[in-house]
């Protein structure tokens, strides 16, 4: 652990890695607010630090409640590790807040098929979230074979694919394909449905 | 050379037709199975355990050692191509192979980790069949000081990866360590940061922490923000390896398998520490810096070939201690008890007729391994030539698959969805994602070997450093770390740029690590209490 | 092309709920003399103790023609506490067992479960696996009595390593051992190793004073003369081992490691005999006892009310050892 009080000194004047035109404030819902004051617009990253904070709290909250009456060998007990990652997210979350407020920026990571150049989208996100959800709160209910099939189906429908006959096939495909493989081959049961044993 | 006779008859067993279909079964089965998501190398030997019981023992060795080999690489099949690693010791490749694949480069990728797992494979079979029983004499030399040095070195190295913004790397690292903190504390059984959950009380398996930060955090990445209009498709690109791509691989080949044996060698070694290092190396090594993290074909050869050897490497102290380092090992020993053989000290006399045949269908395996899957590699790769929506789609699918399939559990499926969640945030606001991933694989394994060091000294400090091997690795941490200061005084270098640690040349060193792979430990593990 | 999407969804939705039972049902056919669509949970994952022991009995009942299409299940997490939790949870149902041992009724402790074994229906135990003390060959320690007496004069420069987290087999036999030669078991420098194997190599190299573990692993390096067994902790000496049991050492201490069978609580006594009959059917099971051979598992069956008793005898036994620790 000796290397992060080493790494962090030389952090925040430097920061060459973002690019100045990946749109970064043109995504920040700070800056699409329009409400906080100037200080604050673009500054997103600080709610980082918010939640950075909150969370070494939590863990040395959580490291101080744990009982020590109990048989205990040697100098460093259960707590210690977490004091010491807690105290440290105190401190990196102090540094990046710092950081942020000379004006450094996170690099947004890019790839093939990112396209930063136009605002987040939101709608997509919350449907694949729900595809993805609806999956978790049906799969104990409708089973597996089912619950998969909807979330595939839901998430190719929020990625834009709109093919109303060849996406449901896939999907109870992929995912009858599946459910055969893991149950009947390999002998790990997934739920299958509420017509097992009935039929 | 008695050796080399008694391998020369194993070849005579591991070669006959029957044999030689088993094994090619074997390979079949692993890479089929290695690629469904969220089954491992261990879990596929376990499943199939029942498959071998009509065998004679040592058919259903060999097949064994398909199977163990070809689930190594059906893994890293799919940490490439979609980014969801169904194994611990693939998360590595993920940081390189897929965006490889993404540039149209999954076929030179599969085809990197295929020649890298038949070189570690190689390597590793005649470092086993050479060095077994020295290995296995200096393995048990290895205690809990030297495992805690090594993963102070491995911090160190980790300083290498925190990306661009040095204060974001920390903060992933932190986020990672929180993570591993999740469970019972393994020395005293204490909760942390369960919230009284019974459910958090085994901690999250890393396995689902890769898949949530890489393949959940990515889509939801890249639904926010997808490419409307015209995608292109993901080019196939050309199909094989070219010049230029194996004059940069042949030196991370032959690197990995030595850092990946030892490792795999030693108990409580693994291939997750190996696969990092070996990446670190590759990339302080590489005249490509620049290109790792978009996808530096170095980054998959070196890491694959050390996991392979590693693999070989753990069947060294299970061959002659009978002494399982990982999972597949613990699997694997079931297995031989199952036949009423008890692998150990006297295995080499009492079966040598089995062991050695053994040995030589693990080379048989490794060859079999390159023939069937070097001409698949392209095929593989046109897998990404389905339309975004379908790959995105299918990546979420065997995602949730691969968390629920093994556990059974709903949670499992909630948590790798606030795992992907962080994981969006992380890409959102530039923290990287590799740092958390290996701060939870290293920061429990280093909690727990640095207490058991302190314990066995009975608490005095003296216990971490009571070990010429952790003198060795302190000194060259200290080295490391000095450097920087170093140069600055040395003349005419100046204005040396940030510190050079992590700069290290693991294949001197050896061992640590821990196998937190989570799916299949040793049996009496399981059996007891917390974990 | 309306029609077509919704036939394309109809298809789908038909395909999905029906392919899979399908499938899946096998024959159905059951016949007075066998339990059908017995279910099995296993409390950890595929692979470790209990899943090899359910689905090793599975496969002999299957075969021993007792029942039909036995199905195996993993449920994992929290040393079993939370396989134990929907057990309880699933009151009355006559046709749900699990897997379970030793270890579980620790982890109820560690993990402070609300769900505990005394709330199930206890059926049988079947097989059960003594702990070995164990030194390496260059050790100083020749004799148990040797061993105990330094350990005595300083428990902490004589570090016990097991394969259990605390909770677990190998931490409750030294705890035990402790409590019995007059040791607080606080002061017992306990070592916990990644099951039996990594603590193996601890021994060999001499890292820990001496390892108490199960004998499986370890038999082998026995033979070799790597290991010397100091004693066995069960009350009889194990075959094929030169060692006094712990009584015969002067240590009044009997542990053995055991697995067994455990239902649903809520259950009616027929339903409840019907199952202990179909166990002690499977255990008079030719199958079984090929099985038992293969895997080199001692035979220690017991069922029903003995079983209920010796469970209870267990949970206070080991609650008494994690209460001293303040564990529990």
């Amino acid at each position: 652990m000796s290397t992060n009080t080493s790494g962090t000194s030389g952090t925040t004047p430097t920061d060459p890695g973002t690019e100045p035109g990946t749109g970064v404030s043109a995504d920040t819902p700070a800056a699409a607010g329009g409400g906080p004051p100037r200080w604050l617009r673009g500054r997103s990253e600080l709610g980082v630090c918010v939640l950075l904070f909150g969370l070494g709290l939590l863990v040395l909250f959580d490291a101080i409640t744990i009982h020590t009456d109990f048989a205990q060998r040697g100098p460093v007990g259960p707590q210690a590790v977490p004091v010491l990652v807690g105290g440290l997210l105190l401190v990196v979350s102090l540094l990046l807040a710092r950081d942020v407020l000379r004006g450094g920026h996170g690099e947004i990571e890019g790839g093939e098929d990112i396209d930063l150049s136009e605002p987040s989208d939101w709608r997509t996100v919350l449907l694949l979230a729900g595809a993805f959800l609806a999956n978790a709160a049906l799969i104990g209910v409708v089973g597996f074979p089912l619950s998969g099939a909807i979330l595939f189906w839901g998430a190719a429908y929020a990625l834009g694919s709109r093919n109303y006959v060849r996406d449901p096939l896939v999907a109870a495909g992929l995912s009858i394909l599946t459910f055969l493989v893991f149950n009947n081959l390999l002998g790990v049961s997934l739920p299958g449905g509420p017509l097992m044993g009935v039929l | 050379m008695d050796t080399l006779n008694l391998l020369w008859e194993g070849f005579g067993t591991a070669l006959t037709p029957a044999n030689l279909l088993y094994a090619a079964i074997g390979v079949l089965l692993g890479t089929a199975i290695g690629v469904l998501p969220g089954i491992g190398p261990a879990m596929a030997v376990a499943l199939l355990l029942p498959v071998t019981y009509a065998l004679a023992p040592t058919s259903a060795f060999i097949m064994f050692a398909g199977i163990y080999y070809g689930g190594m690489f059906g893994g890293s099949t799919t940490s490439i191509l979609l980014n969801t690693p169904g194994e611990t010791a693939a998360v590595v490749t993920a940081i390189e192979g897929n965006p490889m694949a993404r540039k149209g480069r999954g076929a030179q990728a599969l085809a990197a980790a295929a020649i890298g797992h038949f070189v570690g494979g190689l390597i590793g079979t005649i470092l086993l069949v050479v060095l077994a029983p020295t290995v296995a004499s200096l393995a048990v030399d290895i205690g809990a000081p030297d495992y805690f040095a090594i993963m102070v070195l491995a911090f160190i190295a980790v300083t290498s990866v925190l990306g661009k913004s040095r204060v974001r790397g920390f903060a992933s690292l932190l986020i990672g360590l929180t993570i591993g903190l999740i469970g019972l504390d393994e020395m005293t059984g204490q909760q942390r940061l369960t919230f009284g959950s019974l459910h958090l009380a085994d901690g999250i398996d890393v396995v689902i922490v890769a898949v949530g930060l890489f393949a959940v955090g990515e889509s939801l990445w890249v639904a926010a923000h997808l490419r409307h209009g015209q995608t292109k498709p993901i080019p196939v690109g050309r199909p094989w390896l070219g010049r230029e791509d194996l004059r940069r691989a042949w030196k991370p080949w032959l690197r990995g398998p030595l850092i990946g044996f030892p490792f795999g060698a030693i108990p409580a070694g693994g291939a997750e520490i190996p696969t990092f290092l070996s990446y670190v190396t590759e990339k302080r090594l590489s005249k490509h810096r620049q290109e790792f993290g978009k996808g530096a074909i170095e980054g998959v050869a070196g890491p694959e070939a050390t996991a392979s050897a590693s693999a070989a490497g753990t069947l060294v102290s299970m061959l002659t201690l009978g002494l399982p380092t990982t999972a597949v090992a613990a699997v694997m020993l079931a297995a031989f008890q199952q036949y009423g053989i008890q692998p150990g000290p006297l295995l080499f006399e009492r079966e040598p007729g089995l062991v050695w045949g053994l040995i030589a269908s693990l080379f048989v395996g490794t060859v079999l391994l390159l023939v069937l899957n070097l001409p698949l590699a392209p095929v593989w790769a046109r897998l990404l030539r389905i339309p975004r929506p379908y790959l995105y789609a299918g990546i979420l699918f065997f995602a949730s698959v691969g968390a629920y399939a093994v556990s059974g559990q709903v949670l499992d499926l909630l948590l790798l969805f606030v795992i992907g969640l962080l994981g969006f945030a992380m890409r959102r606001f530039g923290l990287p994602v590799l740092p958390a991933i290996i701060a939870v694989i290293l920061g429990p394994a280093a909690e727990q070997q640095m207490r058991r060091a302190l314990q066995l000294s009975d608490g005095s400090l003296t216990g971490l450093v009571n070990t010429p091997f952790s003198i060795a690795v302190y000194v060259v941490v200290l080295a490391l770390l000095l450097w920087p200061v170093l140069r600055r005084l040395l003349p005419g270098r100046p204005g040396a740029t940030a510190p050079a640690a992590g700069d290290t040349d693991p294949a001197g060193t050896d061992p640590a690590g821990t196998d937190r792979s989570g799916s299949i430990d040793e049996e009496r593990t399981r059996e007891n209490a917390s974990r | 092309m309306r029609l077509r999407n919704w036939l394309a969804v109809l298809g789908a939705l038909l395909a999905v709920l029906l392919v899979p039972p399908l499938v899946t049902s096998g024959t159905g056919t059951e016949d007075q003399a066998q339990i059908g669509n017995l279910r099995i949970l296993v409390p950890n994952q595929p692979g470790g103790g209990y899943d090899i022991t359910a689905r090793t009995a599975a496969k002999a009942m299957d075969d021993a023609k007792l029942t039909s299409n036995v199905e195996v299940f993993n449920l994992p997490g929290a040393g079993g506490t939370v396989g134990l939790g929907r057990i309880v949870s699933e009151r009355g149902d006559g046709r749900l067992l699990m897997s379970m041992g030793l270890g579980v009724v620790g982890s109820v402790y560690t993990n402070k479960s609300p769900s505990s074994l005394q709330d199930t229906t206890p059926i049988a135990k079947l097989i059960e696996e003594p702990d070995i003390v164990v030194v390496a060959k260059d050790s100083p320690y020749q004799s148990l009595g040797q061993l105990v007496e330094a350990w005595k004069a300083n428990p902490g420069a004589v570090p016990v390593g097991g394969g259990s987290s605390p909770g677990g087999p190998d931490h409750l036999a030294p705890m035990l051992m402790a409590k019995a030669v007059g040791l607080a078991p606080k002061s017992v420098n306990y070592v916990p190793y990644d099951g039996g194997g990594e603590l193996l190599a601890a021994v060999l190299g001499g890292k820990v004073a001496f390892g108490v573990s199960g004998i499986g692993e370890y038999r082998d390096q026995i033979q070799a003369g790597e290991l010397r067994v100091l004693a066995a902790t069960s009350a009889n000496r194990i075959e094929g081992v030169d060692a006094p049991t712990l009584s015969e050492a002067g240590v009044d201490v009997k542990f053995s490691n055991w697995r067994g069978i455990v239902a649903p609580p809520g259950l009616t006594p027929a339903e409840r005999d019907r199952l202990v009959k179909l166990i002690a059917d499977l255990h008079d099971s030719a199958q079984w006892k090929e099985a038992l051979a293969k895997n080199g598992w001692s035979d220690a069956f017991a069922g029903g009310d003995e079983f209920a008793s010796f469970l209870s005898a267990e949970n206070d036994r080991v609650a008494s050892v994690l209460s001293d620790l303040g564990l529990a």
